[in-house]
């Protein structure tokens, strides 16, 4: 979990979002429609962004774990959570987290996606407040820059 | 709140068989979760036991060679089947199906095998097994049976399968020389969408008369559909215009469209006429 090991007792019904949030303290997943339609309970499972609600926590044991909590290191902002802000790419920041985590996780596979390839990797997420336009240019932005 | 289950993580087929044949009716096998896990939590699924497929090896195959063609094991998740070159080339209509399922967090989890066990009519997979003739490797304990993939689907959300059977793969042959498929949704949004029908269709030069031009449907029947009948026509040595005039009443006695949230079954009848229509022409020129 974010670079550090955990053992957590649990119930075989109790899923990873749920684990994170009430047994971890980490509050940056939320719990929205809870049916894996709206994408804001996405972190990244062995890298891959997945819909924490649709993983019991029991099947996450021995993964590596990433959540927006492990994303700062050390309070300091990564490239494209700074592009984020850049481009008044949150509002409410409901969203926000899992969409820098999808974000994250793309241009680790593909530091260079066109902008097809941002939108589909957005497609998961279902944003209110923006227009998606934003995400979509602050993550363009970040992939020009090398490292993020 | 997800009901309280017992939950398994077997490494073996072996073991997986066995707790099959234990808890039977009252056991779901989980992959990806992301159809399971909402029947289960949305009261659907009356599963008492899950049965974690993620360990077992010998369901995580994904290959393909040139004689017979594609394994896809029931672990394999539809972004690794999208990334397999083999796939891209030579199952095109596969990939084309596979990359409009959910969204991309859904399908870092979901798979084909469990695309088809959860029998959606509207399994956008489906028309592309259909008309891919896809063989369903369903087994247990004392062996193995193959099903073709037009008699696996026995009603909505029902499948052939008995309580302690399990889809470990499903095996897809070589397509036809020089073939063309696509598949074609029709949905409300660019994003995550159910299909308001999907069609699949492939095209292959016969060398007599006419071409063989195979079509499936999604969210247009019970199950999902090949429309045999209606495939026969395209047989002939005529203009394709005609013959899709001919084969489209055919096609609309293979359906039967209903009215549900997301359209009305006259705006599904037309799209229906309207896609095979467009979908025959695209395959028609390209084969």
């Amino acid at each position: 979990m974010n670079g550090k090991r955990h053992t957590i007792e649990t119930d075989a019904n109790k899923t990873l979002l749920w684990i994170l949030r009430h047994k971890l303290g980490l509050t940056g997943a939320k719990p929205a429609c809870e049916r894996g339609d709206c994408g804001l309970c996405t972190i990244l499972l062995d890298d891959e962004p997945v819909k924490s609600c649709l993983v019991l926590a029991v099947e996450a044991n021995a993964h590596k774990i990433t959540t927006i909590e492990g994303i700062t290191k050390e309070g300091a902002l990564s490239t494209l959570q700074t592009k984020f802000i850049e481009h008044g790419a949150l509002q409410c920041g409901f969203c926000t987290p899992a969409a820098v985590l999808v974000a994250t996780a793309l241009l680790k596979r593909n530091p260079s996606p066109t902008r097809e390839q941002v939108v589909e990797s957005v497609e998961g997420i279902l944003c209110r407040c923006t227009g998606y336009r934003q995400i979509i240019d602050a993550i363009l932005d970040a992939s020009k820059i090398n490292p993020h | 709140m997800l009901p309280k289950f017992d939950y398994f993580a077997p490494e073996s087929l072996k073991e997986t068989f066995s707790l099959l044949d234990t808890y039977g009716k009252d056991a779901r096998p989980l992959a990806g979760g992301t159809d399971l896990l909402v029947s289960l939590r949305g009261g659907q699924e009356p599963a008492k036991y899950l049965i974690d497929i993620k360990k077992v090896k010998e369901l995580q195959n994904l290959s393909f060679n040139d004689k017979s063609g594609l394994t896809v094991g029931a672990g394999v998740t539809l972004n690794r089947l999208i990334r397999h070159d083999a796939v891209s080339k030579n199952y095109p209509i596969l990939r084309e199906a596979a990359s409009t399922i959910g969204d991309f967090q859904v399908r870092n989890r979901a798979t084909l095998v469990g695309n088809i066990c959860n029998a959606s009519p509207a399994a956008d997979t489906a028309p592309a097994l259909l008309v891919l003739n896809a063989t369903v490797n369903i087994s247990t304990q004392d062996g193995t049976k193959k099903v073709p993939i037009h008699q696996f689907f026995t009603g909505v959300k029902k499948n052939i399968l008995a309580g302690n059977e399990l889809v470990t793969s499903i095996d897809l042959p070589i397509p036809p020389e020089k073939s063309i498929s696509a598949y074609m949704k029709a949905r409300r949004t660019m994003g995550e969408d159910l299909a308001v029908v999907g069609v699949g269709g492939l095209g292959a030069p016969t060398g007599g008369s006419g071409k063989e031009i195979r079509l499936a449907y999604a969210s247009v029947a019970p199950t999902p559909v090949r429309a045999f009948e209606a495939e026969k026509i395209f047989r002939k040595d005529r203009p394709v215009d005609e013959l899709v005039g001919e084969a489209i009443p055919v096609v609309m006695k293979a359906v039967s469209p209903i009215t549900d949230v997301r359209a009305g079954k006259e705006y599904r009848v037309n799209l229906v006429k309207v896609l095979t229509r467009r979908l025959v022409k695209q395959l028609w020129e390209a084969s």
